[in-house]
């Protein structure tokens, strides 16, 4: 369970970043986040979906409590993100494209530190290794250092470290970009066995195929505010666009870039 | 405590993989000093062995004086002595190495030096160094020749050599080969300490803070529930081991060169043994491990702060200039440890390592320095805990 409420997150910026922001920029702040607020249920997928620069990335890391919420409440499987940063993390699978691995690591290396730094003991981590390296086929080069994978690879051990610890909540950003059809398969399939035993899971992606697939709960997010928050089912109804792509396009350009 | 050691030993097998690490920590460190010294030893040797084995071509004017010395310039076997040189270009002959020196005899010498004057001659030579090897050759026999002439007023005086030596003095140096290795040798060994702490913490330090950043590992490391302090303090640990043995290397690779080389005394290596006993290595590793927390906490500050480790190799650059200046107030003579300098960083390392090793060290002055490590290893593990611990530094971009 995720509970946003009315999230904001504003980043003041230094003198340097207020002149790399070229002459048209005015103000001290960027307010990345602005009043958002959502529910991720338990056993359910959430699609948080918008274009780049939305304030995506940032919500999540909010989540994930790698950022402070200017304002507002977070709190994830009960506990509050800045009162309990820690309990946080323990019950959090966090994922995105700026979480990257240990190079000079081995796949079992990398997976044993995650599984040590979270606490899990030997039996149980040898089991849930079975499990995850069996599901994500990543047997064969378990033990090849990491700077020696593919990008699919690379992200099934990313998925295999999130999931180490045995997350309840899930956070999953962009969890399949860059990868070919199979690939993004086997995760979407992953996602799916989580959601079924119960996990709250939620997913940022640009692939519309994805969101059909998997959510069943949907925000969509534009400069920092939502666009959209509510079930799969009541956003297909309320479409005026032939299909998903099309209505999140159309519903983007209503507000003006 | 479980979860620094696991950041530990998970930073610590990351460093040892990494071959640039090892280049800096353990071989640059350990090769250094042999090579130096190899290098040092051939090059002087040859050039002595050169200048030694060398004829000497001397232009002798005697203007018919003081043939005894022409004669004591022959029975040497190494000096070609030629006498038909227009006087005015021996200058020229000799700075442009056609003539190696030239002895010029005023037309009364003889006569003078029957007198009991003093005789006068003209020495030329070429020596643009302080070693003049031509120079030391040649005076050597010009002070036989004059003792010659001494003996012989003395005798024909009928004076005894003595009333010209109305004091004799023989010294008597109390102070202890320790305490003359010390003010010797002491300077440049904690120069090196210090030095090689400092080079061996900062490339793990570069690469487990910007390193971490640039590659995105850093995001992923603090998703973990553990505390911020201890991801730190297990990379504060590598860092510090990284500095120490980079240190330890330096010494080991010095202690080789001391015993490859053939020409120095058995005697001083046993003193080097000697005067760097268990005992002292563990007093000055006590001091060189406050001071390392000192650097970590400095350097994992300021790569944390760089966005990528080219900016951080940049930023901390300077750093390396700051710290030599007062390294190098150890090889300064006169140079002492005192209550107030005691509490100068880096400085007091420096004086207190020498006077260790002469065996010189006043328990306050001591203490003064421990006090003073210790509160600025605290302040910076303090410092750059709460650097790490601002979005600021994690997600400045």
């Amino acid at each position: 369970m995720i509970q946003v409420r009315d999230v904001s997150k504003t980043f003041k910026l230094s003198r340097q970043q207020k002149r790399e922001m070229g002459s048209h920029f005015r103000g001290e702040t960027v307010e990345a986040v602005a009043g958002v607020s959502f529910d991720c249920q338990p056993g359910r997928v959430f699609g948080l979906l918008g274009p780049n620069g939305a304030g995506k990335t940032t919500t999540l890391r909010m989540i994930a409590t790698t950022l402070r919420p200017t304002s507002g409440a977070i709190s994830v499987a009960g506990h509050d993100v800045t009162r309990e940063p820690e309990a946080v993390r323990a019950t959090l699978g966090f994922l995105t494209g700026s979480t990257q691995l240990y190079d000079r690591l081995s796949v079992n290396e990398l997976v044993r530190y995650y599984a040590d730094l979270h606490g899990v003991p030997s039996g149980l981590y040898r089991q849930r290794r079975e499990q995850i390296f069996a599901a994500l086929e990543m047997e064969s080069y378990a033990d090849r250092r990491i700077a020696k994978l593919s990008t699919g690879m690379r992200q099934k051990v990313s998925i295999a470290r999130t999931m180490i610890h045995d997350p309840d909540v899930l956070v999953l950003d962009e969890a399949t970009a860059g990868l070919d059809v199979i690939a993004s398969r086997t995760i979407i399939q992953l996602i799916r066995q989580a959601r079924d035993r119960g996990k709250t899971v939620l997913f940022s992606t640009h692939r519309m195929g994805e969101v059909e697939l998997l959510c069943d709960d949907l925000a969509l997010m534009h400069q920092g505010r939502l666009l959209f928050n509510g079930t799969y089912a009541e956003f297909s109804a309320s479409m005026q666009s032939p299909t998903l792509e099309d209505e999140f396009i159309r519903r983007i350009e209503a507000v003006g870039a | 405590m479980k979860v620094i050691a696991t950041v530990f030993r998970k930073e610590m097998l990351d460093t040892l993989r990494d071959r640039r690490a090892i280049i800096f920590m353990i071989v640059v460190p350990m090769l250094l000093f042999p090579m130096l010294f190899q290098v040092m030893i051939s090059v002087s040797k040859r050039n002595a062995a050169k200048v030694q084995a060398k004829e000497l071509r001397v232009v002798v004017i005697d203007q018919g004086n003081a043939s005894r010395f022409v004669e004591m310039l022959r029975e040497r076997g190494d000096v070609d002595v030629v006498t038909s040189v227009p006087r005015d270009s021996i200058a020229g002959l000799i700075q442009s190495d056609s003539l190696d020196g030239a002895f010029l005899f005023s037309s009364s010498f003889d006569d003078d030096v029957a007198e009991m004057k003093p005789g006068r001659v003209d020495f030329y030579f070429k020596s643009a160094d302080e070693t003049g090897i031509v120079r030391d050759r040649l005076q050597e026999t010009l002070d036989r020749y004059e003792k010659e002439i001494l003996d012989e007023r003395f005798s024909r005086l009928e004076l005894d050599q003595s009333i010209v030596e109305p004091v004799r003095v023989e010294s008597h140096n109390v102070a202890s080969m320790e305490e003359r290795v010390g003010t010797r040798v002491g300077g440049l060994l904690p120069y090196m300490f210090i030095l090689f702490c400092f080079l061996g913490s900062m490339y793990p330090a570069i690469d487990l803070g910007a390193g971490e950043k640039e590659r995105g590992t850093l995001e992923t490391l603090l998703t973990a529930p553990v505390n911020r302090f201890h991801i730190l303090l297990g990379k504060f640990g590598v860092v510090v081991v990284s500095g120490l043995l980079s240190a330890a290397m330096s010494i080991a690779g010095l202690f080789v060169s001391f015993k490859r080389s053939p020409d120095l005394p058995p005697e001083f290596m046993n003193l080097i043994v000697r005067v760097l006993g268990w005992d002292t290595i563990l007093l000055l590793m006590s001091l060189l491990v406050p001071l390392t927390i000192f650097f970590a906490g400095v350097l994992l500050s300021v790569s944390l702060t760089a966005r990528s480790f080219k900016e951080a190799q940049s930023l901390i650059s300077p750093l390396n200039i700051a710290l030599i200046l007062p390294a190098a107030m150890g090889l300064m003579p006169g140079v002492q440890l005192t209550l107030g300098n005691a509490w100068i960083p880096v400085m007091n390392v420096s004086l207190a390592t020498k006077e260790i090793i002469a065996g010189t060290i006043s328990p306050t002055e001591l203490s003064v320095v421990y006090v003073s490590l210790i509160v600025l290893a605290v302040a910076s593990l303090w410092g750059s805990a709460w650097w790490f611990g601002r979005e600021s530094t994690i997600f400045r971009s």
